[in-house]
């Protein structure tokens, strides 16, 4: 077991780190998506929970295009160089019925990291996405390397 | 090469098509509704942004001007003058008290937007942290002459009086910006109620009632956007940023929880917070402060 200092990231932040970390979240409908520069050996990861912000609320990365941009943002000012970047996303299963009237929230919010990634010309170099399961990762920080467990019930709500 | 289809799998086809036109077109409307309520939104930034630098000045540099003046005032006061050191402390006191909260939400809501605001958890003694915050608004309140009533309902059978694991420091904030609304759109010497209990499913609640002006349906809407305030007409007596209730509406998302409002117009507000007990393998594996541990084996996927 590796003895690094763990970070439970929670819907709704992010967490970019130089140093090593190992960063573990739990994702139902949302999404999580990993950057990794492999030369400065910088990571990052956010936890969105639904695709697009609009108006409502605070500008949080709750929503996934500014919790993209906060994250790069973060990469890059920690040392990371854009063109060195790649990416890992994780999530959006499908949410059973709940009281709210989205629809299709995981596969929207997975379309949505594909659209911003290749805007932003970051290749997603793994992915494990979709399906009815909900999911554990962890992200080593400074190999990039990231470990995946289904959680092995339905997915109520993130 | 033609391929014949049955009537059967024809009806079949065409029903998979009538449904699927139906969801895109279900999907489109909801998307231009949508689309109709970002631009007016878009529209509102665009005067809120405006206003911004005119409320910064009102809220920040005019207490600071009223607390220099207040405390030159103490400073030139006469030794047998003394007596009226108090009021003008309390001057002092509610001015730098304003100005502290509203920084509080600042801070607040810039954590939340650089999703930076993570819970951290432990035993919180609830009732102790609501009166407390009461307490800090007596001096406001007796301005307006209100009653804070304040009622916790303690359930033994759930045992977690003493204990509610929360976050006590988001909390507080949350509660402050009900209760300061409270105040505010509350009348001249009308009560306000603060009830707190347990329910059976162990989750708290945290409930503040004003009889004040109320909130009208169009302002229920855009009660929780940034920089919104209620009642543009009372405007300049209107204080704050209207950051309050988003970030209360963050805070309790972040925490699991929920938020129900309750108002006519006139017929005062009721806030509603629920938030869920974060249950015991959370507590410990998910919210600890040194993060979550979560074990793999070799068996798990790795990319």
């Amino acid at each position: 077991m590796d003895n690094l200092p763990a970070y439970y990231l929670y819907p709704a932040n992010l967490f970019v780190s130089p140093e090593k970390y190992l960063i573990n979240t739990l994702l139902g409908s949302c999404v999580a998506i990993c950057l990794f520069d492999p030369i400065s050996k910088i990571g990052g990861m956010n936890h969105y929970m639904l695709p697009l912000w609009n108006g409502e609320g605070l500008a949080s990365p709750k929503y996934g295009n500014i919790a993209i941009e906060k994250l790069l943002e973060s990469m890059l000012k920690h040392g990371a160089r854009k063109h060195n970047i790649i990416a890992k996303i994780f999530g959006g299963g499908e949410v059973i019925e709940t009281h709210h009237h989205y629809f299709n929230i995981g596969k929207r919010n997975i379309d949505l990291a594909h659209s911003f990634l290749s805007e932003l010309k970051i290749p997603i170099k793994a992915e494990s996405t979709g399906g009815k399961l909900g999911r554990k990762i962890q992200f080593h920080t400074e190999t990039g390397s990231v470990k995946m467990k289904y959680i092995n019930r339905q997915i109520i709500e993130d | 090469m033609e391929k014949k289809i049955t009537d059967e799998e024809l009806l079949r086809e065409l029903s998979i098509r009538f449904e699927q036109n139906k969801t895109a077109l279900e999907e489109l409307r909801h998307k231009s509704e949508q689309l109709k309520k970002v631009n007016e939104k878009l529209k509102e930034s665009e005067s809120l942004k405006s206003h911004f630098l005119s409320n910064v000045t009102n809220e920040i540099v005019n207490p600071f001007a009223s607390i220099l003046g207040l405390s030159q005032n103490i400073m030139s006061l006469r030794v047998d003058n003394y007596e009226k050191i108090k009021p003008l402390a309390q001057l002092i006191h509610s001015e730098a008290f304003n100005l502290d909260f509203q920084l509080k939400n600042i801070f607040a809501a810039a954590k939340i937007e650089a999703g930076l605001a993570q819970p951290e958890l432990s035993a919180v003694n609830i009732s102790s942290l609501i009166e407390s915050v009461i307490e800090s608004y007596r001096y406001k309140a007796r301005q307006k002459e209100l009653k804070i009533k304040f009622h916790y309902q303690s359930n033994t059978q759930n045992g977690t009086i003493t204990g509610f694991p929360t976050d006590s420091e988001k909390v507080k904030l949350i509660i402050s910006n009900l209760l300061n609304n409270s105040i505010k759109y509350s009348n001249a010497a009308e009560k306000i109620d603060v009830s707190s209990f347990i329910d059976d499913k162990g989750a708290l609640s945290i409930v503040v009632k004003d009889y004040g002006k109320g909130i009208s349906s169009d302002d229920k809407e855009k009660l929780f956007d940034r920089f919104e305030k209620g009642v543009e007409s009372i405007h300049s007596l209107n204080e704050g940023y209207g950051l309050g209730l988003s970030v209360t509406k963050a805070y309790v998302e972040l925490l699991e929880g929920e938020v129900n409002v309750k108002s006519e117009p006139g017929k005062g507000a009721e806030f509603a917070i629920v938030l869920p007990r974060p249950d015991e393998t959370n507590f410990l594996e998910g919210f600890s402060d040194d993060g979550n541990q979560i074990f793999f084996d070799d068996s798990d996927e790795e990319f």
